[in-house]
């Protein structure tokens, strides 16, 4: 509390309410879910009341920083790793740290639309636009996720391998930690453990100050966009796609709207989301560029063929070329960045679910009241951790391309958003402002732009017709 | 307890908050036909994209 600023207000008791919420004695149209928000809100109330401002901060962060950093995940940090391995120091760099502008950007509008709807964007989707919309959105989530999820695991595989621990280790922690933090039926609980378990993203920015890069160059990379990659057009395409889906897609857009309103923000906390989202954005943007730093340590040690270390890859290369204690680093971060984002993907497979089929969809809810938001949830982490299980499956092919069809697929769900954000009946004055408009269109046609020309080169190539 | 101390515990929420307003449907969105016909154009070319890009990483395995 301030010296001498107002007295905070005395808590109600929610304790002996919620409890008594489990039995049957609320009142009408009263649930579980509501008086535990509630208290959530108290605690904020309070805070805004009593003028405890990082307190007010430390109350609101959470589902912006969870997104970005959620996304700063195995596939992405491998992505950017590769990037770094076969180009050095140069265009990505920069290019990261625009990717996470545009991020932001996008983000932005998800929080806002769900504090100022309460709804996440699924229900919004299939109940605005349609069925057929809304299944549409939801099935392109189900794809992209799964595909990521199984990307994370191969990630969280990655990082143990290095240690000498198989595939088996990695399913069985991977599903544990879902469950473990499912346990709670509380929001804040899972929320404070998953972004407790996000700060360790920041390994890969140890392991990039660790393999002593030369600094005057990065800057130069930064504020030059130079060099500019050389080498085959579709690697690049590729890794520019890759890039993309590395920092927006489709499950953050779902997660991050849901988890605002589950969180229980209002059209009042739109400022503190702002906050939450930014520092989220300029975290996993100095972490992404860790690992680039990082895995450019692999450039002149031929870093193209870094698909051809297999098992160990990455953390195994960096541990030859620059030391044991940067391999460990990279490897701990590859496994920190795979789990954290089992947790955040699988909840927006959870949130999507119960949109779509109108069924309780809350952290905030028992796992008996709200059995398909919780079972889509478990069971998204559990069908990729048994794929992860089947020998021979391409790593590193199936990290990158998972990061590209999230790009793909990403216009349609952005699209939807940009409707939402505009949408005076449900956002009343909150709508988007013209430049932000013009900004956000922009965004989308460059992704779709980056997405197809490398599906077509691809496509073109396949089919040997370049 | 008495529905005044009930009415406390949920004071801090929105209206639109509680479970059962925000389990009520928001009314549907008039679109236009050139919007449909945008969202339609938008929807065919990410499933042709990524039929593309599912084709390539099959083809490359």
């Amino acid at each position: 509390m301030t010296p001498g600023g107002p007295t905070p207000i005395p808590e109600p008791a929610f304790e002996g309410a919620i409890a008594d919420g489990q039995g049957t004695t609320l009142p009408a149209g009263l649930t579980h879910e509501d008086l535990i928000r509630s208290r959530d809100r108290f605690r904020v109330h309070n805070a805004r009341q009593s003028r405890r401002r990082w307190y007010l901060l430390w109350l609101l962060v959470g589902p912006g920083i969870l997104a970005m950093l959620g996304e700063n995940d195995g596939p992405s940090m491998i992505s950017y790793a590769t990037s770094g391995a076969t180009y050095g120091l140069g265009f990505f760099l920069p290019f990261i740290v625009v990717t996470f502008g545009m991020a932001i950007v996008c983000q932005e509008m998800c929080m806002r639309v769900g504090a100022v709807t309460h709804r996440g964007y699924g229900q919004l989707v299939l109940e605005r636009f349609g069925k057929l919309w809304g299944w549409f959105a939801a099935g392109d989530l189900v794809v992209t996720n799964l595909v990521t999820l199984i990307a994370e695991f191969v990630a969280i595989r990655v990082g143990l391998a290095y240690f000498h621990l198989g595939a088996g280790v990695a399913a069985v922690l991977g599903v544990v930690l879902v469950l473990f933090t499912l346990s709670g039926g509380r929001y804040w609980r899972w929320e404070r453990i998953v972004l407790g378990l996000a700060t360790f993203n920041g390994l890969f920015l140890v392991a990039a100050i660790m393999v002593r890069p030369d600094w005057g160059s990065v800057g130069h990379a930064v504020v030059a966009f130079s060099p500019l990659p050389g080498g085959s057009f579709n690697t690049l395409l590729l890794l520019i796609a890759s890039t993309i889906g590395a920092t927006v897609t489709p499950w953050m857009i779902f997660f991050q709207q849901s988890a605002s309103a589950d969180k229980g923000m209002t059209p009042d906390d739109l400022r503190h989301g702002r906050y939450d989202t930014v520092a989220g954005g300029v975290l996993a943007a100095v972490f992404g560029c860790g690992a680039l730093i990082a895995g450019a340590a692999l450039a002149t040690h031929g870093g193209a063929n870094i698909q051809g270390l297999a098992g160990a890859g990455f953390p195994a290369a960096l541990a030859a070329v620059s030391g044991k204690a940067v391999g460990t680093v990279f490897a701990l971060g590859l496994i920190e960045a795979g789990a954290v984002a089992v947790l955040t993907i699988s909840a927006s497979t959870g949130y999507a679910a119960g949109e779509c089929v109108g069924a309780p969809h809350s952290l905030n809810s028992s796992a008996r009241g709200a059995a398909l938001f919780y079972g889509a949830n478990i069971g998204a982490a559990t069908i990729a951790a048994a794929i992860i299980l089947i020998p021979g499956a391409p790593l590193l092919s199936i990290a990158l391309n998972a990061n590209v069809l999230a790009t793909v697929l990403l216009p349609v769900a952005l699209v939807f958003m940009i409707m939402l954000a505009n949408d005076r009946e449900l956002m009343g004055r909150w709508v988007n402002g013209a430049t932000l408009n013009r900004v956000a269109i922009g965004i989308v046609a460059f992704i779709s732009v980056c997405g197809a020309a490398y599906a077509v080169d691809s496509f073109l190539q396949a089919t040997h017709v370049l | 307890m008495t529905d005044r101390e009930r009415e406390e515990l949920v004071m801090y929420l929105e209206r639109d908050q509680l479970v059962s307003d925000t389990g009520r449907p928001v009314s549907p969105a008039q679109l236009s036909r050139r919007v449909k016909v945008g969202l339609w154009a938008l929807r065919v070319f990410a499933l042709v994209v990524s039929a593309m890009v599912i084709y390539t990483f099959i083809a490359q395995l």
